[in-house]
């Protein structure tokens, strides 16, 4: 089908966007146009308005200083797996972007997108959760900073207004230093193009001595589609944190991860599956953080 | 056929909260989703509104018929709403039980069959939302009673009405 009539407006600054939102009734923002054009044209979405924030420059980009990284909500999962400065500063998101669909969807659609639309399944939020990122959302009334931890309430349900929008995303580097830190996005899916039946980002940042089995200090575990929102596993981190890495607290952590997750059934994974790959992929992705914080050489694009 | 439930806990009576949740206008204000709201009888309303989980929120018109009121520990209703491929039906009962440092407890049940395109997200998206929606409601009517607006107790059980669901 085709979408239901809507009229179309292309603002090319922030602001205009914003007193867009604040104006029009029953606006939908347009960001890559990955999801949200394919329920208008089944008819699930019948928006009076579109704003395509396309032509907003400054809502994309990369930027990585001492102590933070920023993500624009414009910036496309393409940009995000070729950032060189994410893949040192921040390798989950880059791991998250290079797994989404195909390359044609990822030439396109964005993060905000993504932190918009708040699918469960979602690589962007699950990585938000996991980093404890803020989101820098804005509207005609100012700005305001949400933690992600807050931000995702229900099944595709956020704290984001009707007449706001996401700038970008900011994580705090100091949990991260790259010479002692090791991030992981690993995906179950049925199929290359596929929505992910699991996903589990993880993090891991060991203490700074020589020892071949180094302490891990601090752990960060997320699951994408095991429950409505975003899944933090705090007992996860707990049982790997203060210890080296072992069978034994992979073992509970991957326990954890099951006792956690809450999936919904889906006709190729019922729930008892799902949750058994929450725990068998909470002990691969933090195996594989592992690996990375304690390797010599930094990683290097593929 | 999808169930609801949950509860919440208020810092005033249930004589007080029963004034505020039979109030038309105070229903109007804070209802979820509720665009406009009219009194048709004191036992029925009229209402137009939007719910939605993302992107897709249609616009619903809703019948609303009292069918139950026990003053003030009970109020029970039958809801029905259209939209352009969408509709749902739906009872709804929440009782007022006074605890005893004088707050109450208010618990909430809905039974409803939701049929469309809502339908085809699956129970779990829909429960996730509801529950949302509902706590929400829940917490705006306390700041309401908190901010000591009058309220004015207008709604009233339609004579010899039975909520009823299709199986």
């Amino acid at each position: 089908m085709k979408p239901a009539t809507f009229e179309y407006h292309r603002p090319t600054a922030l602001s205009e966007a914003c007193d867009l939102l604040a104006e029009l009734e029953g606006a939908e923002l347009m960001a890559g146009n990955q999801s949200l054009g394919i329920i208008m044209a089944n008819r699930l979405a019948t928006p009076d308005h579109i704003v395509d924030i396309n032509g907003i420059d400054e809502l994309a980009g990369v930027a990585v200083d001492e102590e933070t990284v920023s993500v624009g909500a414009l910036t496309r999962h393409r940009d995000i797996e070729r950032s060189d400065t994410l893949r040192e500063a921040c390798p989950m998101l880059p791991h998250a972007a290079e797994q989404i669909a195909g390359p044609a969807v990822r030439n396109m659609g964005t993060l905000g997108g993504s932190i918009g639309e708040a699918d469960p399944a979602g690589n962007y939020p699950c990585c938000a959760v996991a980093l404890e990122a803020d989101l820098q959302l804005v509207s005609a009334e100012g700005e305001r900073c949400v933690s992600a931890a807050d931000y995702f309430i229900a099944y595709m349900f956020t704290d984001l207004g009707e007449a706001e929008l996401i700038r970008g995303i900011e994580i705090d580097r100091a949990p991260f230093p790259p010479e002692r830190t090791g991030m992981a996005f690993l995906e179950q899916k049925a199929a290359a193009q596929t929505w992910p039946t699991i996903s589990a980002a993880t993090a891991i940042r060991v203490d700074g001595s020589e020892a071949a089995d180094p302490i891990v200090e601090e752990a960060r575990v997320a699951l994408a589609n095991a429950s409505d929102v975003p899944l933090r596993v705090g007992a996860a981190e707990e049982a790997v944190e203060g210890a080296p890495l072992s069978e034994a607290t992979l073992a509970t952590a991957a326990a954890a991860a099951i006792d956690a997750a809450r999936p919904e059934g889906e006709m190729h994974a019922d729930e008892e599956y799902k949750e058994e790959l929450a725990g068998e992929y909470t002990r691969r992705s933090l195996q594989q953080s592992h690996d990375r914080a304690t390797a010599t050489a930094p990683e290097v694009t593929p | 056929m999808m169930e609801f439930s949950g509860s919440f806990t208020s810092s005033h009576s249930p004589e007080t909260l029963w004034a505020y949740f039979t109030d038309p206008a105070i229903l109007e204000e804070i209802g979820p989703g509720v665009k406009s709201m009219e009194l048709v009888t004191p036992a029925e309303i009229d209402a137009v509104l939007s719910v939605g989980v993302g992107s897709i929120k249609p616009t619903f018109d809703v019948d609303v018929t009292v069918t139950r009121t026990e003053r003030p520990g009970l109020l029970e209703m039958q809801i029905g709403g259209e939209a352009a491929r969408n509709s749902f039906e739906a009872v709804a009962v929440m009782t007022l039980t006074e605890t005893d440092n004088g707050n109450t407890t208010c618990t909430w049940e809905a039974t409803t069959n939701v049929s469309g395109l809502l339908a085809s997200l699956g129970g779990r998206a829909l429960r996730s939302v509801t529950e949302k929606l509902v706590t929400d409601f829940f917490e705006d009517m306390e700041a309401v009673v908190e901010e000591g607006r009058p309220a004015e107790s207008t709604l009233e059980a339609k004579a010899d009405a039975e909520a009823t669901l299709e199986e």
